[in-house]
């Protein structure tokens, strides 16, 4: 979230070296559209999360006892269950014992995990965050990677962690209203982002001040003698890596429509929890009914036993004879307050950008329409 | 990078039991992703003291015919080398190598890196190691990647695939021909924005660079765009003017890509400008509803038990809001679709 990190929060920036990075986009885009999750290395110079390697992980294998013929999960929730799943972690014991013997950082500091369109808030992504993080002295992380945000313009890199009241709601497992009221807990507050900073080694340093930058410098080139050499010219046909020109591309209907998708699936799940809530609370009115025309009907018979001398019956024997129903978890309703909430600021930051662009290009091509 | 200009020389013939084989003799190209060279750049310099290189293996994907290689990824293998002898820890290397194949399948273990330009007798034994029958590359040719670390000067990266070479089994063991293959570094779309992110920090003394937002990005952007803009029309009053030099060529690319401009009306620029500002800012503003929409149901859910019957006819209401909201999203895809 954008305002100000929890205080009680470990950890106030996460610093990501530039390998992280580039391996977490190469796995990202390498298995799209299907998320890509795997595990962060480094090491924690409190209050600075570093974050200095990263190594994919296998998707977590179907788990046969749970498997029935009718619910076949897809490759999608596999991929999400992975950081969590028991089978991976002789996976991450192993590869962590054999990076440590090349020097690498072999601390845990987390997960990552490749999304589409911010379309990342999950059981599934809180179960995996709450995993890393419920051990008491954890300092751990989950880095989201936008794919297709980041092909169109800045990265769309993000660094999660699950607040403290999450915490303590997500352990003791209960997401009653009751226990929301109690505990205050908004949407807005399940998640807190931290800034992120990105590193690189003095050698990294070297080697990229080498490759060719754009635009040369003003005084070396001499004049090409044709067109044809002019193409040829490494200097001038090679791609640098800056300035990248791509956020001003001005293509607009794909991302409006698929934010509008991804907010209308929102919508309906919305819909489900609220339909779920009302069904229980309809069932909750008709149990109560039949309670309390059983302890009106007990009364009468207690007052006819009265009368008649006889010891009273029992009066809370309702207790035993009638169940209420438990009440829904709130958990998925706040999940998708969050998720909705993640799309519209998506969308704002989008449509900020795009119409800037677009009146760029109004006063461009129009030239004197604009005062 | 490095020069473009390769003498490909066939490759000399092999001794009679690889000859017999389908070896290919075509030279190879190799593609690098930087992730595997900021690999091996992070690997050399966690590197013991102690220890002038530090090597690898290398892998990626090969062509049908295994003339082209893309270096995809790679992982540091230990390794002692003293004056006498070179170790490598076979161990490592195929549990390692074990590791990567369950979390990438399609990437095949392709050759092997080593931090310094130098090429050895060690070299060839580790090459020969690589691609052996068994579990190295063969059939395929080892794709040796050296990459230049030596304080003070330039990072050279250079690849090489080898022959055997030696008169005898002993001695074509420890010793073959490397010979240099033309290399180069790609990226893609999406690398491209990280690229540019870790350029960023080049320049600075920290070497850190803050991500930044879409519209700083954006920013950044046009302002690179007016720079290079005010070079160029800078240049072209200097020609007028006659202070710089003219050139044809440079004139010729400049009348292309101003050519590259659209022709188009200015009713329809309008009415496309109009059309498409329109959906922007409605969707713009369906989402905030729908998260203002979200925020109060939640509110209302959680204070339901104290205001009793209220919340509840406040949440059905609600739900109808909600509904025809979803409407009018639907309606406002459809108008698009028209479009």
């Amino acid at each position: 979230m954008a305002t100000a990190p929890d205080t009680t929060s470990p950890l106030s920036e996460v610093q990501i070296e530039a390998l992280v990075v580039m391996r977490i986009i190469k796995h990202a885009t390498s298995t799209f559209p299907t998320p890509a999750t795997g595990f962060l290395v480094g090491t924690d110079i409190a209050p600075q999360l570093q974050v200095t390697n990263s190594f994919p992980l296998p998707a977590a294998p179907i788990d046969q006892a749970q498997a029935d013929s009718y619910h076949q999960p897809d490759a999608a929730t596999l991929a999400t269950a992975a950081p969590r799943a028991k089978s991976n972690v002789p996976y991450q014991n192993e590869m962590i014992k054999l990076l440590r013997e090349v020097n690498v950082d072999a601390q845990s500091v987390g997960w990552y995990m490749s999304t589409n369109m911010g379309n990342f808030i999950s059981q599934s992504f809180v179960e995996n965050q709450f995993f890393y993080q419920k051990a008491s002295d954890e300092k751990s992380v989950a880095l989201v990677f936008d794919v297709s945000r980041s092909s169109a313009g800045s990265l769309g890199l993000k660094a999660y962690r699950l607040s403290p009241v999450f915490m303590n709601a997500y352990k003791e497992g209960k997401f009653t209203s009751e226990s929301i009221q109690k505990s205050k807990l908004r949407y807005q507050d399940i998640l807190i982002e931290l800034p992120i900073k990105v590193h690189n080694s003095h050698l990294l340093t070297s080697f990229l001040h080498q490759v060719p930058q754009a635009p040369p410098a003003k005084t070396a080139l001499d004049f090409p003698s044709s067109l044809a050499e002019l193409s040829r010219d490494p200097d001038v046909s090679s791609n640098p890596f800056a300035p990248n020109l791509d956020s001003l591309d001005l293509s607009i209907d794909p991302f409006l429509e698929k934010s509008c998708d991804l907010m209308l699936d929102s919508i309906e799940n919305h819909q489900t929890e609220q339909n779920n809530f009302q069904y229980w609370q309809r069932a909750l009115g008709r149990e109560q009914q039949k309670i309390t025309a059983w302890q009106q009907k007990r009364k009468a018979e207690n007052a006819a036993r009265a009368a008649s001398k006889q010891p009273p019956l029992d009066e809370n024997e309702w207790q035993k004879l009638f169940k209420l129903p438990t009440e829904p978890s709130r958990l998925e309703a706040l999940l998708v307050g969050r998720q909705v909430e993640q799309y519209a600021r998506q969308v704002d930051g989008f449509s900020a950008t795009v119409s800037a662009k677009m009146f760029g290009v109004k006063g461009n091509l129009l030239p004197g329409e604009i005062e | 990078m490095g020069s473009s200009s390769y003498l490909h020389l066939a490759r000399p013939l092999a001794p009679a039991q690889i000859s017999a084989s389908t070896s290919t003799t075509a030279p190879c190209s190799v593609t690098i992703q930087p992730q595997a060279l900021f690999s091996i750049l992070d690997h050399a310099s966690r590197r013991p003291a102690d220890q002038e290189r530090v090597i690898g293996t290398l892998l990626g994907t090969r062509s049908e015919d295994g003339t082209e290689v893309e270096i995809k990824n790679c992982y540091a293998v230990p390794h002692t080398e003293t004056a006498e002898q070179v170790e490598v820890d076979m161990d490592y290397q195929k549990s390692m190598l074990q590791l990567h194949a369950r979390a990438a399948p399609k990437e095949v273990l392709v050759g092997w890196y080593a931090t310094s330009d130098e090429l050895n007798t060690f070299s060839a034994l580790i090459q020969n190691f690589y691609s052996q029958q068994g579990e190295g590359t063969w059939p395929h040719p080892a794709v040796h990647l050296t990459v230049s670390t030596i304080a003070g000067q330039d990072i050279a990266a250079n690849t090489y695939i080898s022959a055997p070479i030696g008169v005898t089994p002993e001695r074509a063991a420890d010793s073959c021909l490397f010979i240099p293959v033309p290399n180069e570094i790609k990226y893609g779309d999406a690398e491209k924005s990280g690229l540019e992110l870790i350029a960023g920090a080049r320049d600075r003394e920290d070497r850190g660079q803050l991500l930044q937002t879409d519209i700083e990005t954006l920013e950044r952007s046009i302002e690179q765009v007016l720079e290079m803009l005010e070079r160029v029309s800078n240049y072209v009053s200097n020609v007028l003017d006659e202070e710089a030099e003219p050139s044809s060529a440079l004139g010729q690319f400049l009348m292309n890509t101003l050519a590259l401009a659209p022709k188009v009306e200015p009713e329809q620029v309008e009415r496309d400008f109009n059309n498409h500002i329109q959906d922007v800012l409605l969707v713009s503003y369906l989402a905030n509803t729908i998260r203002t929409q979200i925020d109060l149901s939640n509110r209302l859910a959680t204070a339901a038990l104290t205001m009793g019957g209220e919340g509840k006819e406040g949440g059905e209401q609600k739900g109808g809001d909600r509904k025809r909201e979803q409407r009018s999203g639907a309606g406002q895809r459809g108008q698009r679709a028209e479009q």
